[in-house]
């Protein structure tokens, strides 16, 4: 296991210095720049523009200035924003982060247990009349126009009917005069899902060695409800009193988009889940666990689906990758200012620095993603954990 | 030797025939050929309309057509706040056969007289099956123009992908070594490039025409993710005995290549071809909404006129504007995606129900 | 001693695109407590389908069109699933064709034969549950750590020896073994067939056992029946059958088995090849291949088993001749 590590780690790398070589290649072959237009303003005398190219070594040859990149990039230093200056690109991101990645977490998990539990259950019905037509739903809701779905949902539930705001993640006037700024909050909410998450999966663990099958949904649903009242504690203690009314206002502009996103992302892992647990039905095994007198359900849940997940959380983690991908148009539509309007943005106002750093960003973060991927499907099936030991 | 060319050809006759048969019992992937078919039908029956005069191409072209509709309207003056007893909200004002009196620039009508008007957008009649965009255009003649469009770049896209990612699976199967393991790092790293945000940065610095965008999109998804799952698909076929005994008679390496190894990789390939053209057309639709895109008329492209024009949140009054068009995107890129799910179910025998 | 099973005149049919395949016709026979049942046939003629229908595990597009199947007495064809579910495994197991391939490879071997005893015995607590499965490892020759193992660490004959276990894990009282040795080497097969026969006598379990190979049937079964195109042409004691075999498809069959005591012998062997069972016509199904074939016989007329001798039926046909 360890040495598949290093071997992949090792052509992570590789790959991530040819990816940054192109991304700079590729930025410089857009015909000027924010800076340019900046640089171009006519109460600047010309000797102005040709010292500033010099200082930032903007007249040397290519090869040296991707060299320089490089270097620039290990020492963390990414210049200034063109057009949010004097933002460094570091900043913008630090600060549009945790927005993305609270939207797009939720969003995640849902659709993915959600697409897991409908494709199971498609699969299973196979051949039913109800299983055509929710497929036909799914894959249309898979490939309805994004945008113009995103609208849609705006339009009904933000105008019409008025539940639920339209746009931003907050409302200033409840904000007025907090105490605390948005990322503050922001991080102190992914903090708490991210420890909620943990308890839950790590009681999950823990009851497994129970050996009665109605023992051991009892002791989890007894410690999920536990979890909640926890939660109710934990939201009323200390500091989070205060954050609370803060924190439900991003909560609440949060549904909107986290629903939108969802009825479109579940169809992809449901569809893949269907066509894995048909391939699945198929095995030998199946039949075994029918002889042995088991019952539909959980021959459905323990042993087809069990075989089917693990192509369905690799393509989950592959899923991570492309939250920026997918960001960008929600955030958009929704006006969340997150990574993706971020990298939209900075595209169209030609704001090369933090194009660059975003871009940047999101390759590192597609790389870690698919290194994960890789080593959590060779743990997964234990057939690949086995052979990579031996 | 022709009498075994005779046999070959009735074998695969025979195979055609029977997975066609196999095709229709899936029910998704019949399904799929009837809306792929009826909008196939859709875009060519724009041409055939102009050719044989049927419709008049000043009026109904898509792009530079105009069409007039004069309608008696009836002057009122919207009021400031709502609710009223004539309007519930501020959208119901003007109505249908209305025109607010602030809107009239050269006419000196008073409220309560009735004035002849040009109306654009119009909404359905009997001319216009789907109405009229805001400049006068005939919205049935657009969404057959943007089927064309959608045909065109998405098969384009889709077979420049799937033969370039075959070709490049194949290869990296067979010759192995360090150029298995270049063309696996090559894919790695455009994996990583997210699309959206590249094809903007491509849109920055070139301008996108349809034949462009095809061309990109192409090559993008074809050196991506599909030759790692060519590769090894070739490389199964690869470890058959067929192959090595095709090896000891003497076949040469591309030979096996082309007369083995493609036609056992030829349905994953066709599944690949398929279901990018779902994701040409979701591609071009959004490239298109967001404005980045140099084409004529395309489906994504009325959705941002509508969207320019302030037409999206107006609702259900102008529901020609908006919903053809996205329900359209929807249904073809969703149909390829059946065909796809039924081509699945004839290639890989697990999947059938029996 | 009692008939722990009794199949009477059983009926199965598939529906294919390409018709009405009848698999089973009209198969009667028992097995009493304790004894063992040999099923002879060549490939396709129908023994994996009894099999299944005994256990109502028959695919999705297949049918038990007629007949009785009684198990201690009672008729499980009737019975709908959750009935059925309770006599799966603990009343009748199976041990399958191909059984390397009855594991599920992401689970441990100890978890899958924990599941089977949990459905069945839900009261009962880990450590029994373990000491149980030890002794099973104990009875079938297996090592104890196999419990904690994945299915792909195991050879073949481990894997084999586990589906036994698995088979005995829920105290069954008759076992159907569907070909267990066919993907194994001679001496594996020797080693698999003395546990099973061991592990008989030692419980005292009745077991049926399916084979296209006659030599292993003569081995292990103190009945048996052979099988043709779905239904069963003779039946009767093993030692009765192969001592006087009357009907042509059994003396066809032993004598193309060759043998390493007397003379050589040029192995005789059938032309022909056995019928297309979609939408078949009636009559006897082995006519147009039969060897010894008479002037009194009539293709038209349906199979009939007749009682020659103590148990020992066969054909109609065959019954007046020697």
């Amino acid at each position: 296991m360890t040495r598949y590590i290093i071997k992949r780690i090792y052509q992570l790398i590789i790959v991530f210095f040819l990816f940054l070589v192109t991304s700079y290649v590729l930025f410089d072959a857009i015909p000027g720049d924010a800076f340019q237009s900046l640089l171009l303003n006519p109460n600047l005398p010309p000797e102005a523009y040709t010292r500033v190219e010099e200082l930032f070594g903007l007249n040397q040859p290519l090869y040296k200035r991707v060299i320089l990149y490089i270097q620039n990039f290990f020492k963390g230093d990414f210049g200034y924003s063109y057009t949010r200056y004097p933002k460094t690109p570091i900043e913008l991101i630090a600060e549009r982060l945790p927005r993305t990645l609270m939207l797009f977490a939720m969003v995640n998990v849902v659709s993915f247990y959600t697409g897991f539990l409908i494709g199971k259950i498609l699969a299973w019905r196979r051949g039913s009349k109800s299983e055509t037509w929710i497929t036909v739903t799914s894959v249309f809701s898979y490939t309805v126009f994004y945008p113009w779905f995103a609208l849609m949902m705006l339009w009904i539930f933000g105008y019409k009917l008025d539940w639920l705001p339209i746009g931003k993640f907050l409302y200033p006037e409840t904000w007025y005069d907090s105490p605390y700024t948005s990322d503050e909050i922001f991080v102190s909410l992914i903090k708490y899902v991210a420890l909620f998450s943990s308890v839950q999966i790590l009681l999950f663990i823990f009851t497994r060695n129970i050996e009665s099958i109605s023992k051991r949904r009892n002791a989890r649903l007894a410690s999920f409800i536990t979890l909640i009242v926890l939660s109710f504690v934990y939201w009323n203690s200390g500091d989070f009193v205060n954050q609370k009314i803060y924190a439900f206002n991003i909560a609440y502009h949060m549904i909107l988009p986290v629903f939108t996103v969802t009825v479109v992302a579940f169809a992809g892992t449901a569809l893949l889940t269907r066509t894995t647990m048909m391939e699945v039905m198929k095995d030998d095994f199946m039949l075994t666990a029918r002889a042995k007198g088991i019952s539909q359900k959980r021959i459905r849940d323990r042993h087809a689906a069990r075989n089917a997940l693990l192509p369905v959380v690799t393509s989950f983690i592959f899923t991570i990758v492309t939250i920026i991908d997918g960001s960008v148009l929600t955030e958009t539509i929704f006006s969340w200012p997150g990574m993706g309007q971020l990298i939209l943005d900075s595209v169209l106002q030609e704001d090369i620095p933090v194009a660059m750093a975003s871009f940047s960003f999101i390759g590192i973060f597609a790389l870690i993603a698919h290194f994960l991927a890789d080593i959590s499907y060779a743990y997964l099936d234990p057939r690949i954990r086995i052979q990579s030991q031996g | 030797m022709d009498k075994q060319k005779d046999i070959a050809k009735s074998i695969r006759r025979a195979s055609i025939k029977k997975n066609w048969a196999m095709f229709k019992q899936s029910k998704l992937g019949m399904i799929g050929i009837y809306i792929v078919g009826f909008f196939l039908f859709l875009s060519l029956l724009q041409p055939f309309l102009f050719v044989t005069g049927i419709w008049n191409k000043g009026i109904y072209d898509p792009v530079v057509g105009y069409s007039e509709q004069f309608q008696d309207f009836l002057v009122v003056d919207c009021p400031k706040e709502y609710p009223t007893e004539k309007y519930k909200s501020r959208t119901d004002c003007p109505a249908r056969n209305e025109i607010n009196i602030r809107t009239l620039f050269y006419s000196d009508a008073q409220v309560g007289e009735t004035i002849y008007q040009n109306l654009q957008p119009a909404p359905p009649s009997k001319k216009h099956i789907l109405g009229t965009d805001p400049l006068g255009r005939d919205v049935f003649s657009q969404i057959m123009e943007g089927s064309q469009v959608a045909f065109i770049l998405g098969l384009l896209s889709a077979t420049l992908g799937v033969g370039i990612s075959t070709l490049l699976g194949t290869i990296a199967a067979f010759y192995g070594g360090r150029v298995d393991a270049y063309l696996m790092r090559q894919s790695d790293l455009i994996l990583m490039l997210p699309t959206l945000p590249l094809l903007f940065i491509i849109s920055a610095f070139s301008e996108l025409k349809v034949w462009h965008l095809a061309v990109v999109l192409g090559t993008i998804g074809g050196l991506g993710g599909s030759v790692i799952t060519i590769k090894s698909q070739a490389l199964q076929v690869k470890v058959k005995p067929f192959v090595d005994s095709a090896r000891i008679t003497g076949g040469s390496r591309m030979n096996i290549l082309f007369s083995h190894v493609l036609p056992n990789v030829a349905p994953l390939a066709l599944l690949f071809m398929v279901f990018s053209v779902t994701g040409a057309i979701a591609s071009e639709s959004v490239l298109s909404f967001l404005g980045l895109l140099n084409i004529d008329m395309s489906w994504g492209l009325m959705i941002y006129l509508a969207q320019v024009e302030g037409y999206i949140f107006s609702g259900m009054k102008f529901w020609w504007l908006i919903l053809p068009a996205g329900l359209s995107v929807t249904f073809l890129a969703g149909g390829f995606y059946l065909v796809g799910r039924g081509l699945d179910e004839v290639f890989n025998p697990r999947l059938r129900k029996r | 001693m009692k008939n722990i099973l009794e199949v009477k005149n059983l009926c199965m049919s598939y529906s294919t695109i390409e018709g009405e395949v009848e698999a089973v016709k009209d198969v009667s026979f028992s097995v009493k407590e304790g004894e063992s049942f040999g099923i002879v046939g060549e490939s396709g003629c129908g023994k994996t389908s009894v099999a299944m229908s005994l256990l109502q595990l028959q695919a999705d597009n297949g049918k038990i069109t007629n007949g009785q199947i009684l198990f201690d007495g009672k008729n499980i064809v009737q019975l709908n699933e959750s009935e059925l579910r309770s006599i799966r495994w603990s009343g009748i197991s199976m041990v399958f064709q191909g059984a390397m391939n009855s594991w599920n490879p992401v689970v441990k071997i100890g978890e899958q034969i924990r599941e089977a005893i949990r459905e069945h015995y839900p009261d009962k607590s880990k450590d029994e549950n373990t000491k149980k499965i030890l002794e099973l490892f104990n009875i079938v020759g297996l090592d104890s750590s196999v419990i904690d193992r994945y299915p792909h660490e195991l050879s073949g004959g481990m894997k084999q020896r586990a589906v036994i276990a698995l088979a005995l894990s829920c105290d069954p009282k008759l076992i159907i073994a569907d070909e267990p040795t066919t993907a194994l080497d001679v001496v594996i097969q020797d080693q698999i067939l003395n546990e099973i026969r061991k592990v008989q006598e030692v419980l005292g379990l009745s077991l049926i056992y399916i084979s296209h190979d006659i030599a292993v049937i003569a081995e292990m079964t103190d009945n048996m029946a052979v099988m043709y195109a779905g239904s069963i042409v003779e039946r009767g004691p093993t030692k009765e059958i192969f001592s006087n075999p009357r009907h042509s498809y059994t003396k066809s069959l032993l004598e193309s088995t060759p043998s390493i005591v007397g003379d050589k012998v040029k192995l005789k062997s059938l032309d022909g090849e056995p019928p297309s069972l979609i939408n078949k016509e009636p009559g006897c199904s082995f006519a147009p291949r039969c060897p010894y074939k008479e002037e009194s016989c009539n293709p038209l007329r349906e199979m009939e088993l007749i009682e020659i001798n103590n148990e020992h039926y066969v054909d109609a046909c065959n019954a007046g001749k020697l």
